[in-house]
């Protein structure tokens, strides 16, 4: 079991990690939710040991790992935000690199190398250099040098930023084919539906902190006492927004391009009352859609910010 | 694992053109312009360089042995005007008129021996004068006693003392080969002479020459223009290896590949030492590619092999330590400052004092001795000096001073590489 305890991080003045604790049992996926800045690259190399931590301490089987990083470390495949690879080599010769630094040699290493590029799709292109490749082919194989060594725990630091929607979804799939293969998985992410996709356990942080924690239908527990319904209508005029006010006091209401936006609580059954107002003021309703809480909202309710401001 | 580090720093190196271009080819192509260029200045000015100053004490004169020679001549039987006849020929033909007038008074042997001649002298103040390389003392009677042995039936042969100042093994030998050649063109004159051949017949003062030439050949060999820059340039470029290793190492740390090498085990030691013998190696390759460029391309006979894999071992050494250090400086401080720094000043400074651009002694004696304490100016100083011919011994001093510089690097490297991340 991989923990964090009370981990905190000051750069000079500037305290970007605070108190984090963090539990990441075998077997597990579990994603780490929050705005960029939120600390959440800092907080995953103070536990692959990469940062000490100013405060705190990180434990790998009960034990610290403050002066025995390597007792960790070799277990670890870390997928950095970056592209950590190198530019000139080609795909087979940086995951070779990687390999022998990892101790592997021989035939061992060749398995290794090809299934691999097979796992990340890039077995045809393993002897182009990787300077040539696409934005998502290096994010693959950024993904696939920290694989090569089979660890149990795979941390990944923002895997799918910048590329195109095919080699996410690509990227996503092989992520998610080695959590059911049972890779213990560290996810971040600011892409909320990733972290929901991915994992089993989520933490939700902002400006340093764990603002929350829990399984997502816990997560969505916090926001479920509300709902949130959106109108298109014909025109949207200020005495139907002032009627639906008046009629739901409690209710948040804010028109946005043409949406009318109502969030109140789930208790009430508010459909019949807006279509009558809306007939009342001469407004016809096109679209209404209830909709169900997500981590967005959970985010959104915890902090009063969108994920991704 | 030291040597895959090694190997991809290596694969890195050369599949970058920048490298590339700055180290092998701008050296190499500079070489070649300043070869040609600097040539035939350089290698004309050289001619003088080395000249021997030689001073002759000349306790006698046939003014003063004149009388006596007659007086010998006459009581050999010979009156009249063919004693007349024949101390003319011997006084055009003695070995000191020979000597004088004709073999150091050649245009080629003045560029070897300057002469200085003084009729008596305190022999044991000039023998502590340093700037006299060698002393002909020629006693009293000499032309008598050498006409007496060469002509007639004398076996008194004359005796000459020659003191040579061993200050300076070179210069002493040249006036030891010259007037070695010189005695021994005399000696065999007196034999032959005899059997009725001339003295000018046999000692030629181009036989002389030759034989200086064969002692500069041996001991001390002018440098041309393509040794000098070939070296310059060797010891200057490999300079340039630091700051390219330190730039892709902190590459490496800002794309988190050197995150990646620690989370495998790596040690900042290991790393650290990869960076080294990288240095190291990718040093001895440039430099023997320009050795090997200036024997083949621009006919250079590189001589002493020994002591040429000595400095150049030694040399490639001081490199990948100064690899090492620069790395670390890197990582301390997170940015190409230093590399730029040492790229943009240093190396300019360094190779300034070092000679690799002309030679600093030209300029001042001091500025020279100061550059000699760079580590390109000791290793230049080195490989010139060998180059030139002398022994093995002179280049250790020069070596000292590269070593203490690989000390100081190593530890410095030591003390100050990062031991966990860089990104705090």
């Amino acid at each position: 079991m991989l923990q964090a305890i009370n981990l905190s991080k000051k750069f000079k003045t500037k305290e970007v990690v605070r108190e984090i604790s963090m539990e990441l049992s075998a077997g597990e996926s579990v994603g780490l939710l929050g705005p960029n800045g939120a600390g959440k690259s800092t907080t995953i190399s103070m536990l692959s040991s990469l940062v000490q931590p100013t405060s705190g301490d990180v434990l790998w089987n009960e034990k610290s790992i403050a002066k025995n990083p390597e007792s960790l470390r070799k277990t670890l495949g870390v997928v950095p935000q970056e592209i950590a690879l190198y530019p000139e080599l080609s795909a087979r010769e940086n995951l070779a690199f990687f390999g022998r630094v990892y101790g592997l040699k021989g035939e061992l290493l060749e398995t290794s190398i090809t299934d691999v590029l097979k796992k990340i799709g890039l077995l045809d292109r393993q002897k182009d250099i990787v300077k040539t490749f696409s934005g998502g082919m290096k994010r693959r194989l950024n993904i696939g040098a920290a694989l090569l060594h089979r660890p149990s725990i795979l941390i990944m630091d923002e895997p799918t930023v910048g590329i195109d929607p095919q080699s996410r979804a690509y990227i996503l799939e092989t992520v998610k084919q080695l959590v059911e293969e049972g890779m213990t998985l560290l996810y971040t992410s600011h892409y909320m539906e990733e972290v929901e996709m991915l994992c089993d356990k989520i933490y939700i942080m902002d400006q340093g902190k764990i603002i929350a924690y829990g399984t997502k239908e816990e997560l969505k527990g916090l926001v479920s006492e509300n709902q949130t319904i959106e109108l298109k209508a014909n025109i949207l005029k200020a005495n139907f927004e002032k009627s639906l006010s008046e009629q739901f006091p409690k209710a948040t209401i804010h028109i946005e391009e043409e949406i009318l936006t109502i969030s109140m609580s789930k208790n009430e059954e508010p459909l019949a009352t807006i279509f009558a107002l809306a007939a009342a003021n001469n407004v016809v309703i096109t679209s209404a859609i209830v909709k169900v809480p997500s981590l967005e909202d959970v985010f959104l309710h915890l902090t009063g910010k969108a994920l991704r401001d | 694992m030291l040597f895959s580090l090694i190997s991809k720093q290596m694969k890195m190196l050369v599949r970058n053109k920048q490298p590339l271009i700055i180290l092998l080819v701008m050296p190499l192509v500079l070489i070649t312009i300043l070869s040609s260029a600097l040539g035939s200045i350089m290698d004309g000015g050289n001619e003088a360089a080395i000249q021997a100053n030689l001073l002759i004490v000349d306790n006698s004169s046939w003014a003063q042995e004149e009388s006596a020679i007659k007086q010998f001549l006459e009581q050999e039987g010979i009156k009249g005007p063919p004693l007349d006849a024949m101390l003319t020929q011997f006084k055009s033909s003695e070995p000191l008129e020979l000597l004088n007038s004709t073999i150091l008074a050649s245009d080629e042997m003045k560029k070897y021996i300057a002469v200085d001649y003084k009729k008596t002298v305190d022999l044991k103040t000039a023998r502590q004068d340093e700037k006299i390389d060698g002393i002909l003392n020629i006693p009293v009677d000499f032309r008598l006693n050498y006409i007496k042995t060469a002509y007639f039936k004398s076996t008194n042969f004359p005796d000459l003392s020659l003191y040579l100042n061993q200050d300076n093994e070179i210069r002493a030998s040249i006036i030891e080969s010259v007037l070695t050649d010189w005695q021994r063109g005399y000696t065999q004159s007196a034999i032959l002479s005899k059997a009725g051949l001339s003295p000018q017949e046999i000692m030629s003062n181009v036989r002389t020459v030759e034989k200086i030439e064969q002692v500069l050949e041996v001991n001390e060999r002018m440098i041309p223009a393509s040794i000098y820059y070939t070296v310059g340039m060797l010891v200057m470029f490999a300079l340039y290896i630091p700051a390219f290793l330190a730039g892709f190492a902190l590459q490496e740390v800002q794309w988190k590949v050197y995150d990646r090498i620690l989370l495998a085990g790596v040690s900042p030691v290991l790393y650290s030492l990869s960076i080294f013998f990288t240095g190291t190696f990718v040093a001895f390759i440039q430099q023997t590619v320009m050795l090997l460029f200036g024997m083949f391309v621009l006919g250079i006979e590189w001589i002493s092999l020994e002591g040429m894999v000595i400095i150049i071992v030694s040399y490639s050494v001081f490199v990948g330590a100064l690899s090492a250090l620069m790395t670390t400086l890197q990582f301390r401080t997170k940015a190409e400052g230093i590399a730029n720094l040492f790229n943009g000043l240093f190396i300019t400074v360094f190779s300034f004092l070092g000679g690799s651009f002309f030679n600093i002694r030209d300029i001042s004696e001091t500025l020279g001795k100061i550059g000699d304490f760079t580590p390109n100016g000791a290793t230049m100083s080195a490989i010139l000096s060998i180059q030139k011919g002398q022994d093995l011994s002179v280049i250790w001093p020069f070596m000292l001073a590269i070593y203490v510089l690989v000390i100081v690097c190593v530890l410095l490297s030591i003390v100050f590489f990062p031991r966990r991340g860089v990104a705090e």
